[in-house]
């Protein structure tokens, strides 16, 4: 897909106008991308803008279904966007030679049967437009602006790559329940919250899984010394996958355990190994972190980039976690700081902040220096809840 | 099997400590069984006192920080930082800083990078900047892979490549050769003697 340029393609800026809690965005991203910022502060609100797109071109979905998934224009609209104005969502796709490849920008509104309606759609290619709505047909029929060409085989011939692109965009944000209680979320597929997690590993062919599984199981070791093996496992009376592992045990043999019995450190390990080797495209995730300790978490942002220099893949994801900030190796236009204000979460690189760059040259963490720019307004009362 | 009793508990500034300690702790036939602090130097020497009150008695604390540029010699800020050490405590300054001892082995960080060894400073303690300087040289290197990671990206703002320790990781555990670097680094070769004696004591 990348045409010759040897590394995939990727995200690499996005503009927003009214976008949820987003009155206004500009900001560049990096292969790696460290979404900071308060709780509601709008992490994943911002991670979303790349699912919409994805669900725009997705196999069953289109702009209706991707706007009536998140409850309607209004509910997508900035709050704090006076009167009602259009919601606007601009892309860059490239790689480091050429940023700016392709973009692509999608600015709708609501009518007044609130359908979602394109106000305008426009491609660009290598800077030079090639696409650009309403278009004359449009004109003599509106009912058009209710579809994306973007969506449209037909319509999109011309910049194809950038609905292929949008088409590989991934989330994933591992929940260990439904891991281990897939009934939860029957024939639900891709679910971002690993409802489908063990389908997805049973459908990998044999050889890829494997191979997949021991590198995982072999990453685990750090973490989860006891852990021996990986591998897939069909319960015989039902047929259901399950993964299971062999853990080092007093008895010669060692023990195995199915992933009702792994922790939630383990499960939520397992599931951001795989998603990381499972695709080519962006990889959202949020926050990596959970459930992992301290010391694994330090390790997740050099694990991503190595992966990264292999593959080129791109990953951004939501964190809180000071252990993880606290890599040397994160680039301050790496990490992105959301910073709450009454009109709408402001974003910015935390290169942008002088001060940070001052306390770096000092000796401070990454951590120490951001952490304290997205600190809730007025957290100290939470503590005054238990009275 | 190493005895319960000889192993040692260190306290270091971050994840390239460690993995030195833990090659030095093999080195003298021992292990590191709990490492602490690894959030910068400022966070080590604050808790210095209590390392050292623990150390009055077994298990052995190592507590290994970068001397940097906080003083001309090693140690007259020993004394300053740690002026009574405890019977259990080896307290070690990296001169500059733990790079310099890694620069030491200077043929197996030549293949590590890729690079040839006459480029290789052949007093590392003497620079100014020895982190500084390893990042430099893998810049050099003739495998894309170790410059990508150990190099920072113009942009960054920052010191060091994104899978830089990751890298520095890899090679203190596969091919530092503690014996052949003390030969160049007298504050590592103190730093063994240390270990030893102490050992020794137990």
């Amino acid at each position: 897909m990348a045409r010759g340029t040897g590394k995939p393609l990727h995200l690499t800026g996005v503009q927003l106008e009214n976008w949820r809690n987003f009155a206004q965005v500009d900001v560049g991203l990096q292969r790696r991308v460290f979404l900071v910022g308060p709780n509601a502060s709008g992490k994943s609100n911002f991670l979303d803008v790349f699912r919409f797109l994805h669900d725009v071109v997705a196999v069953g979905g289109g702009f209706q279904e991707a706007v009536r998934k998140r409850g309607g224009v209004s509910k997508l609209r900035s709050l704090s966007a006076r009167r009602y104005p259009d919601v606007a969502v601009h892309v860059s796709i490239g790689n480091d030679e050429t940023p700016t490849a392709w973009e692509y920008e999608l600015r709708f509104t609501q009518d007044n049967r609130q359908r979602p309606i394109i106000k305008r759609e426009w491609v660009a290619r290598g800077g030079r437009e090639i696409m650009c709505r309403p278009d004359d047909k449009d004109e003599t029929d509106p009912e058009r602006l209710t579809q994306t060409y973007l969506e449209q085989v037909n319509a999109n011939q011309e910049f194809r790559d950038v609905a292929d692109f949008l088409a590989t965009v991934r989330y994933l944000h591992i929940v260990p329940q439904l891991v281990r209680e897939p009934d939860r979320s029957v024939g639900r597929s891709n679910d971002p919250f690993g409802g489908d997690f063990l389908e997805q590993v049973a459908r990998t062919s044999e050889k890829t899984q494997k191979a997949r599984l021991r590198r995982i199981s072999d990453a685990l070791r750090v973490a989860v010394p006891q852990l021996k093996e990986l591998e897939l496992w069909r319960d015989p009376a039902r047929g259901t996958p399950h993964l299971r592992g062999k853990y080092e045990h007093w008895r010669p043999q060692g023990a195995w355990q199915t992933e009702e019995q792994f922790s939630d450190g383990t499960l939520r390990l397992i599931g951001l190994l795989w998603a990381v080797l499972d695709g080519s495209g962006p990889l959202l995730l949020e926050e990596p972190e959970l459930s992992l300790h301290p010391e694994v978490v330090r390790y997740v942002p050099q694990m991503f980039a190595r992966t990264q220099r292999r593959t080129g893949r791109q990953i951004l994801v939501s964190t809180h976690a000071t252990d993880l900030l606290r890599d040397e190796g994160i680039g301050l236009d790496e990490v992105l700081l959301l910073l709450p204000g009454v009109e709408g979460t402001e974003m910015r690189p935390a290169g942008d902040f002088a001060e940070v760059r001052a306390l770096l040259e000092g000796g401070s963490s990454l951590a120490e220096a951001v952490i304290p720019l997205t600190r809730p307004m007025k957290v100290e009362q939470l503590s005054f809840f238990g009275d | 099997m190493i005895a319960p009793d000889t192993v040692i508990l260190a306290a270091v500034e971050g994840p390239i400590d460690e993995a030195v300690l833990r090659r030095l702790a093999q080195h003298v036939g021992t292990d590191l069984r709990s490492v602490f602090g690894k959030q910068g130097k400022p966070s080590v020497l604050r808790s210095l006192h209590g390392y050292n009150l623990a150390a009055h008695r077994p298990p052995l604390w190592v507590v290994l920080v970068d001397l940097d540029r906080d003083a001309d010699c090693a140690p007259l800020v020993v004394s300053q930082w740690l002026p009574d050490p405890a019977p259990y405590m080896c307290f070690r300054v990296a001169v500059r800083a733990v790079e310099a001892w890694l620069l030491a082995d200077r043929e197996q960080i030549a293949r590590f990078l890729s690079i040839p060894v006459s480029q290789i400073p052949t007093d590392p303690e003497s620079l100014a900047d020895p982190k500084r300087t390893l990042v430099d040289l893998a810049g050099r290197s003739r495998r894309r892979a170790i410059r990508q990671d150990m190099v920072p990206r113009p942009a960054s703002g920052r010191a060091v490549g994104p899978a830089y320790a990751s890298r520095i990781i890899e090679f203190v555990h596969g091919d530092w050769r503690p014996e052949s670097a003390m030969t160049r680094a007298d504050s590592l070769r103190r730093s063994i003697l240390c270990l030893n004696r102490l050992l020794s004591r137990l």
